[in-house]
């Protein structure tokens, strides 16, 4: 390999981005289904734009 | 309950509302919408060059080679992430129900990128460019670029955290999800690949390419879509837990599919077959996706019929599918030995950028103008042209590229043929191409005309 050829390292590099955007990933996943994404209550989300914005809610 | 308004709207609003300041957004829009038409201009001459290769004759700063990283460039960054920018200023606050973390800051990011869209119209045309698809931009407008998503996401995250309700809407997420996927994708494309040679630098450069438009402009686009749909047919969506899934499965399924560029090429068999596989789980969180959207349309269709956003946003997501559709098909080996590097791979880029993620986007801002300035639109008729304009001109840029892509892979895939001849044989297809263009371009000049008159106050002048 050439003193300049930093292939390896920066694909290490890429893969350190992998890895901590994988871990992020799986950190929120696990958290939604903590705050109830996946529950009773997880279509609540859907309807604060309506109760909150300027314009009424048609279908409740 | 906390009834919310921008601030423009200041004669109608009750006591006790949340007043949105609004003037990150508007920057954002303005600038966005007045780049469109510049970058326009640029397509349609790059467009005529395929036609009269001759046209401008040899000055180099006209040349094709610099005007077309120029339009790419400024479609993609001028044009359509800063108005993505720009709605995700509008909408993160209202729904998380508190004002934007730091006007100041968002105005300053506004600025920056203006400065660096400015740079990299001089540094391309001047010939400074890396090389790399989608990576052209000079390193040092490489570390503005850095600086002002670190300003973006730093206002987004913190509105986030100041949020009033614990559960966050898709759209959240989505828009979290660019900010977070946007970094590491731009850092691997734009420098991980300064320090690689050869092979590993076409994959990383490939994979950066890919998730430019899988995880930049798609959550973005996608989340944009999200609140508009519901927003525009005043119809909560169908299901925020299919939205979800499509979520999470778009973060574990698109990061791998970068590969499929280098189909046939000189990287590993299981690379290229694990691209193929990834490509073909798209097909979840799309559907999760379209379907989702759909079926809070059921019953709402007859919306269209009046609603220049609802159709530039439905149009969008049928674009969306179909994209959605095409791209893990032509990875697999066989079609891709037809449409690979042919024109058919601009068709579908194109059909993603503009017939998807700009139709969302221009569906935003012919929502979001009238409110922020506090204005009706100029006029709804223009703005129902300007839909016409680019449905028409984009399908017959779309299907044009295809057919003829399709045409150039099977004589590509003959060695009997001269490869000048396959050049001489698209000409009309190249017609047809820059026609398209034209109608295009008269559909963009139509919405920014529109915008722009509704920001300077025109209507008012005309009633007056």
């Amino acid at each position: 390999m050439a003193p300049t050829d930093y292939t390896y390292p920066s694909v290490y590099f890429a893969y350190l981005f992998f890895f901590l955007s994988f871990c992020l990933a799986v950190y929120f996943f696990i958290r939604s289904r903590r705050d109830g994404y996946w529950g009773d209550k997880g279509e609540d989300a859907k309807y604060q734009m309506f109760e909150e914005d300027e314009t009424p809610r048609r279908n409740p | 309950m906390q009834a919310q308004f921008s601030k423009a709207e200041g004669g109608v609003v009750p006591a006790g509302s949340l007043v949105h300041d609004d003037a990150t957004a508007k920057w954002f829009l303005v600038s966005s919408v007045t780049y469109f038409f510049i970058v326009g201009i640029i397509a349609v001459i790059i467009a005529a060059k395929f036609v009269w290769p001759d046209l401008m004759g040899t000055m180099s700063w006209l040349t094709y080679g610099r005007l077309r990283p120029l339009h790419v460039n400024g479609m993609l960054f001028g044009w359509l992430l800063a108005a993505d920018m720009g709605l995700a200023y509008y909408i993160i606050p209202r729904l998380c129900g508190v004002k934007l973390w730091s006007e100041k800051l968002g105005v300053a990011t506004a600025a920056l990128w203006n400065v660096i869209i400015l740079g990299a119209v001089v540094t391309l045309l001047a010939g400074q460019n890396q090389g790399w698809e989608y990576a052209e931009l000079p390193w040092y407008l490489d570390i503005l670029v850095v600086v002002a998503w670190i300003m973006f996401g730093l206002n987004i995250l913190m509105t986030v955290a100041s949020r009033k309700h614990q559960a966050m809407y898709v759209t959240i997420w989505y828009t979290m999800g660019c900010v977070l996927w946007t970094a590491f994708v731009y850092l691997t494309g734009n420098f991980a690949t300064l320090f690689t040679t050869g092979t590993n630098q076409a994959n990383l450069n490939w994979m950066y390419v890919h998730n430019a438009v899988g995880l930049i402009f798609t959550p973005i686009g996608l989340g944009v879509a999200y609140y508009f749909i519901p927003r525009a047919s005043n119809t909560p969506l169908y299901s925020h837990k299919l939205s979800m899934v499509g979520f999470w499965s778009l973060a574990f399924v698109y990061v791998w599919t970068g590969a499929h560029h280098m189909i046939h090429g000189p990287i590993s068999q299981w690379l290229q077959t694990i691209a193929i596989a990834f490509s073909l789980m798209l097909l979840i969180p799309v559907w999760a996706v379209v379907y989702n959207l759909f079926a809070t349309m059921k019953g709402q269709w007859h919306q269209l019929r009046e609603s220049v956003p609802l159709k530039f946003l439905m149009s969008g997501i049928v674009f969306y599918l179909l994209t959605c559709f095409q791209g893990p098909m032509h990875s697999l080996r066989t079609v891709n030995a037809i449409v690979s590097k042919t024109d058919w791979i601009p068709g579908h880029a194109h059909m993603a950028v503009l017939g998807c993620f700009s139709f969302l986007a221009i569906a935003g801002t012919y929502f979001t103008v009238p409110k922020l300035w506090g204005k009706p639109l100029f006029s709804e008729s223009l703005a129902n042209w300007s839909y016409w304009m680019l449905m028409i001109g984009g399908l017959g840029f779309f299907t044009t590229l295809w057919l003829g892509g399709f045409w150039q892979g099977w004589q590509w895939n003959n060695w009997s043929i001269p490869f000048i001849d396959t050049v001489i044989a698209l000409k009309p297809i190249w017609i047809v191409r820059f026609v398209s263009g034209i109608l295009m371009f008269v559909g963009i000049v139509m919405f920014a005309y529109n915008i722009l008159a509704t920001v300077m106050g025109a209507n008012e002048e005309a009633a007056a």
